[in-house]
């Protein structure tokens, strides 16, 4: 018996967690609009019907119909298989760079927190100096010095995003490093590297991952808005800003280029809001309003 | 007060030190060399020297800073390689149209939010209440570029009742000008009102848990005067932390909006110096933006100061 409540703990935990998650009003639409969106961006080679790249001149701005649902482009291309396949770099671009943002602004607030004094000071300053710019106007900057493209996108937004992750883990740490566990550590004799490791991390994780499923929607946002202004992803590689930058010449004629990956990019960061909510319920009641 | 702004003046320092250190940066982050970047592989070799000789490259990394900040600090951002002109008249010049739009969004965003927000808060949990969330989130949500190209299908190509791209200067042609900007405006001041909304009734509805809100209308006070004489006024602190905090997200619109809109303003020069690979241009659009974003940053923050007397006493 005395053996099985550890084992049962945290399943116990998990199961209370997914349950908070699933009560939130929304998130089973927010689910599912992700469940789709991953099927779509894994399986863009199988699920999409055409192409996204081949060319059709005698198909130009073709109407949406049986053989093309979302019609075709000024080039012919086929507007719902770059949609699918649109998926794929925005999840992408929202993930990565959420990642790395997490990555790096939870390794600068741990060194801040931790080591305390003037580092913290200048992680924290830097952090501030960052924050000082508009996200998208710093991302621009960022993208025309590292060059457009996905790479530089991710790099960009990673950069963006960064100060809010850094911020969030020192304040962890400076909470958790006066608990009276870390003070029983500290007395035991365990080394600083430990007690950030088996200690300060583990606990500062929650709020980590809370704020990163929270900002993959508006780092999607992101990478959209710079691919519209011609900085992120280069044609003739399909992302949903690009195409609609394409299609905005044509809103007369083929408004249908604009509102099929629109809607995708619309629907997707809605559902994303919602699962990030469902998950910050979940994992963090507390931060519910 | 005079603490505090003291305190937030000496904490901004060197952040503003630190964003020179970024925005000097940018230039030296081109991978290779920044002249072959800025020029075609084919420009004469002379005109190569001769623009690295006068944005300083050839200099050790440090002194070149020296050099940059000196100039900084006197207000001579440097030259754009396009024009030719003072990065501050090329500023200058678009500052009209961009404050112009702010205005005019930051209204739009005020007249929905305000009333919005009230009606969702005041009658919450009801059919209003959840058009006013839906309508918060509808705009969280959406993006600029894809909102204005909605705003421009709709009233611009449907009905052809607005102008789609363009700009008249409102001070010269009054009703012109307010018609080329209406649709920037609604594009800019839609998103910035879903924010709004969402804060104002979020901070409504703590306000009218209080004590006070009860004691109002146990006088017998009308709701009006209860929502308008009382809680309207305490559930304001946060709406313009918001408001400040919300600033950068409009600059960042604004490039989008003037963008898609073709308005002069600053944001379209970002846009164009990144496009034309005019980094002297770039580094003195996001220098004087990232100094203005600081500035607003540090009025809202005294403002808060000034409505709250406890954030003074700390």
């Amino acid at each position: 018996m005395a053996g099985s409540i550890p084992a049962s703990e945290p399943a116990e935990r998990r199961w209370r967690a997914l349950r908070r998650a699933a009560r939130t009003r929304l998130a089973p639409f927010g689910a599912l609009v992700l469940l789709a969106a991953v099927t779509m961006a894994v399986g863009a080679p199988v699920v999409s019907p055409h192409d996204p790249l081949k060319q059709n001149l005698d198909n130009t701005l073709a109407r949406p119909g049986r053989t093309h649902v979302l019609g075709t482009d000024n080039v012919g291309r086929d507007v719902l298989s770059r949609v699918i396949w649109g998926t794929r770099i925005s999840l992408l671009a929202g993930i990565v760079s959420v990642a790395l943002a997490a990555a790096v602004g939870s390794v600068l607030g741990l060194v801040a927190g931790y080591a305390g004094g003037r580092v913290d000071g200048l992680v924290m300053r830097a952090m501030d100096a960052v924050l000082s710019f508009p996200p998208l106007v710093l991302a621009l900057a960022l993208g025309a010095v590292l060059g457009a493209g996905l790479t530089g996108v991710l790099l960009a937004l990673g950069v963006v995003y960064t100060p809010t992750f850094a911020r969030l883990m020192r304040g962890q740490v400076l909470s958790i490093t006066a608990r009276d566990y870390v003070d029983a550590a500290r007395a035991l004799g365990a080394p600083g590297w430990r007690i950030a490791c088996r200690h300060v991390v583990p606990n500062a994780a929650v709020p980590i991952v809370v704020q990163a499923s929270l900002s993959v929607a508006f780092a999607i946002l992101a990478e959209a808005s710079l691919s519209f202004l011609g900085l992120g992803i280069q044609p003739p590689q399909a992302s949903w800003g690009s195409m609609i930058n394409a299609g905005r010449g044509y809103l007369q004629q083929a408004p249908w280029i604009v509102f099929g990956p629109g809607v995708a990019l619309f629907v997707t960061v809605v559902g994303l809001n919602f699962v990030g909510d469902a998950v910050r319920d979940a994992l963090d009641p507390r931060l519910t309003r | 007060m005079g603490r505090l702004v003291l305190h937030r003046l000496a904490a901004t320092v060197p952040v503003l030190l630190l964003v020179t250190l970024g925005v000097f940066a940018l230039l030296h982050l081109t991978p290779g060399d920044p002249i072959d970047t800025m020029m075609a592989e084919s420009a004469d070799p002379a005109v190569k020297a001769h623009l690295r000789r006068e944005l300083g490259l050839d200099r050790p990394i440090y002194i070149q800073y020296l050099h940059w900040m000196a100039r900084v600090v006197r207000g001579d951002l440097g030259r754009s390689i396009r024009n030719g002109e003072p990065v501050i008249e090329n500023v200058g010049r678009r500052l009209r149209p961009s404050l112009q739009l702010a205005l005019l969004a930051m209204t739009v965003s005020v007249l929905i939010a305000f009333p919005v927000g009230i009606v969702s808060a005041v009658r919450q949990n009801t059919a209003a209440d959840r058009v006013g969330t839906t309508f918060a989130l509808f705009g969280i949500c959406m993006p600029n570029f894809l909102l204005a190209l909605l705003l421009i299908f709709v009233f611009g190509v449907t009905l052809r009742w607005l102008p789609i791209s363009g700009y008249v200067d409102p001070l010269e042609e009054g009703w012109e000008g307010l018609r080329s900007l209406v649709l920037p405006a609604c594009t800019l001041g839609l998103a910035l009102a879903a924010v709004i909304t969402r804060t104002l009734r979020s901070s409504l509805l703590e306000a009218l848990g209080e004590d006070y809100v009860r004691t109002a209308r146990a006088k017998g006070l009308s709701e009006w005067s209860v929502i308008c004489g009382h809680v309207l006024k305490n559930a304001m602190i946060p709406v313009v932390t918001v408001l400040g905090l919300q600033l950068g997200t409009l600059v960042g619109g604004a490039v989008i909006t003037e963008y898609v809109f073709a308005l002069p303003g600053v944001g379209r020069l970002v846009v164009d110096a990144v496009f034309a690979r005019d980094y002297p241009l770039v580094q003195g659009v996001i220098l004087l933006i990232a100094v203005g974003f600081i500035v607003s940053n540090l009025l809202v923050d005294l403002l808060y100061g000034w409505l709250d007397p406890r954030i003074r006493a700390r």
